[in-house]
């Protein structure tokens, strides 16, 4: 596939060369460890979201399952370290093709189905591969987990990269962003891109058009699941552990679902936003600043509440992400980058109106 | 032998809490189209009544059944009256999200409030059993299951018999028409969702002396209802009854004969079976 022209006007081209320029630098201005932490989360986050997108965004199907993707990409790849002392950039290459696999499996069986079966079936294989791995004590370890450890120094022609600190994992998860953007915008714009725009919007008329409904939404779940899988096996390499409830759990599902729909479904832009706002907060929540904030807006630090808020609002960020959910799809359906843009739209709408009304008198 | 009657009694009493939980889910999405991924967190709120109910009032958990029953009917019909209510028309997607992020609510709201710790509810019957032709049959599961086919009985009565029941069919049958027929389908809605709720949490009450108590026990539930709910074929109240039953037997076979890890692992997997092979259910129909 030759790249096609991006859907980019030159100055948003121009803002986006500045942005990775600046990306670059980061790790060699900034020395602090938690800083490259949260942005290896961030870049982690915003890859999945862009994954999802692919399916859940141009082609309206939601999965709750994309953990069984990010599972399989770690459990493929650690296994094969942990085993057989295959690097894990080989192991990747194994977990994107059974998350392939599966992901056609899913697809083949549901897609041909109308109504909610895609998202009860997504649900119920990461499920299955969670208990798999519980039980498949002989290959997993089970619930204990599988440590990894040192890993080998990866060798690319001249570039010798060694994992010994977060800089490299930094570099890998700013390249994985950059190829998680390239391929939304190569699909957005692609026959597939289209097919599965036109199948989100009208299933029938697209069909009536001669559009292959089960097959286009089957390739772009695949191609998601691929994605995904590459990111579960970047985050475990990162991480050095994985156990079942550690990637295969379905609120890591939720938690991707979240990023598209937080940010706004269907566009390049919105899983980009989405991941930092979420980040974001997160780390809020975590150091403790929403309590610092809401004590700073009156509510008394030393009664019995405050202390309450305190105890407990540093873990609530789950709590907090369904309160999220539940207020964005009431009131922003189309996400906060949705939101925003219908607002200025409105906006402008009525400065013109007034314009013309203006001039009609 | 002894072991297959064993498992299938056993069976047979859990799938009737099961059948429960998928009779609220069915309903709601019968009368709605919106599939409540909230059902185990409400399940989940009946444990937690139940158990303060029994460690402050001493109340049994059976007979908090009276208790836990009208709350939750209130309780549903809220949610039903802020949340849902607002997003019948939109994309059944965001229906779905929308439960989650209720259910992601409840079941965080109940880990701040109580603790992630599991709890236990033991009674004076909780590891009890009756003897009967040289099998043993749990006493809790045993009445609880006597109570679910009561509360059953008294839904389907409710459902064939009274006009309020009637309205309840026929708006899931067609909700246009129904509305046409002078309906309320709000008010037939709220109700649907408020006996949903209802049932999820008489189904926690009765499984609270046999099962661990904690924030997360919703999810696991929820999924369960599901694959009853699709096995039965959708909106199918009858359906879900035996949905339920077929899992509960299913599983506890499973248990006996191939171990309890893979216990779990089957019921998914024979959910993805009946979505291959006949994905309308056993009742439903056809969604192809």
């Amino acid at each position: 596939m030759t790249l096609r022209a991006l859907p980019l006007s030159p100055r948003l081209l121009a803002v986006l060369g500045v942005a990775l320029a600046a990306l670059v630098a980061v790790p060699l201005v900034v020395d602090s460890s938690y800083a490259l932490h949260l942005f290896i989360v961030l870049f982690s986050a915003t890859v999945l979201g862009l994954a999802w997108n692919v399916i859940g965004g141009f082609g309206g199907q939601y999965s709750v399952g994309h953990a069984a993707y990010f599972g399989l990409g770690a459990y493929a790849a650690m296994i094969l370290f942990h085993k057989h002392h295959i690097p894990p950039w080989y192991g990747a290459f194994l977990g994107m093709g059974l998350a392939v696999a599966v992901a056609w499996m899913i697809g083949s069986i549901t897609f041909r189905l109308r109504g909610p079966y895609f998202v009860l079936a997504s649900i119920a294989v990461a499920e299955i591969l969670r208990l798999a791995a519980l039980n498949a004590k002989p290959l997993t370890n089970a619930a204990e987990g599988i440590l990894m450890g040192d890993v080998p120094p990866l060798v690319l022609g001249p570039l010798r990269i060694e994992f010994d600190s977060k800089t490299p994992y930094y570099y890998i998860g700013l390249f994985l962003v950059v190829a998680g953007l390239l391929v939304n915008w190569q699909v957005k714009r692609s026959r597939l891109g289209y097919w599965l725009q036109a199948i989100r919007e009208d299933q029938d008329a697209a069909w009536s058009l001669g559009i292959p409904p089960t097959r286009t939404k089957n390739a772009g779940l695949m191609i998601s699941a691929a994605l995904t899988a590459l990111v579960g096996c970047y985050s475990a390499m990162y991480t050095g552990f994985i156990d079942p409830p550690g990637v295969l759990d379905i609120g890591i599902s939720v938690q991707i679902v979240l990023t598209c729909i937080i940010g706004g479904i269907g566009t390049v832009a919105g899983p980009v936003v989405g991941a930092l706002l979420l980040t974001l907060l997160s780390e809020a929540l975590r150091a403790n600043l929403l309590a610092a904030a809401l004590f700073g807006l009156g509510v008394p630090e030393s009664s019995a509440f405050g202390f309450f808020l305190k105890e407990n609002l540093a873990h609530a960020h789950v709590l907090v992400y369904g309160i999220l959910v539940v207020v964005v799809i009431l009131f922003m359906p189309d996400g906060v980058l949705g939101f925003v843009e219908k607002h200025l739209q409105q906006r402008r709408v009525r400065a013109l109106a007034k314009v013309v009304a203006q001039e009609g008198r | 032998m002894i072991v297959f009657l064993q498992s299938l009694i056993s069976g047979v009493l859990i799938g009737g809490v099961y059948a429960l939980v998928g009779i609220g889910l069915t309903l709601v999405f019968g009368v709605m189209r919106v599939i409540n991924f909230a059902q185990g967190d409400l399940l989940m709120v009946g444990m937690y009544l139940t158990y303060f109910l029994f460690k402050l009032g001493g109340v049994d958990p059976f007979v908090s059944v009276l208790i836990v029953l009208p709350v939750m009917f209130f309780f549903g019909a809220f949610l039903q009256r802020v949340f849902i209510e607002r997003m019948l028309g939109a994309l059944p997607q965001n229906q779905i999200l929308l439960t989650i992020g209720l259910g992601l609510v409840l079941s965080n709201t109940a880990m701040m409030l109580f603790t992630s710790d599991y709890r236990i509810l033991s009674t004076s019957y909780s590891s009890g059993s009756y003897k009967l032709l040289g099998l043993s049959v749990s006493q809790p599961l045993l009445v609880s299951f006597l109570i679910t086919a009561a509360v059953t009985g008294a839904l389907y009565w409710f459902l064939l018999r009274t006009e309020t029941g009637q309205a309840v069919r026929a708006t899931a049958q067609d909700r246009e028409a129904a509305q046409l027929m002078g309906i309320d389908v709000r008010r037939t809605s709220m109700l649907a969702f408020g006996i949903g709720a209802a049932l999820a949490g008489a189904a926690g009450a009765l499984v609270s002396p046999t099962y661990y108590i904690f924030p997360q026990v919703g999810s696991a539930f929820t999924l369960k209802a599901f694959v009853v709910v699709v096995l039965g074929g959708m909106g199918s109240v009858v359906g879900a009854t035996l949905g339920g039953v077929l899992i509960g037997v299913s599983e506890s076979l499973a248990a006996a004969y191939l171990g309890s890890g893979v216990k779990e692992l089957l019921v998914y997997v024979l959910f993805l079976v009946v979505l291959l092979v006949r994905p309308a259910g056993l009742l439903g129909k056809s969604r192809v």
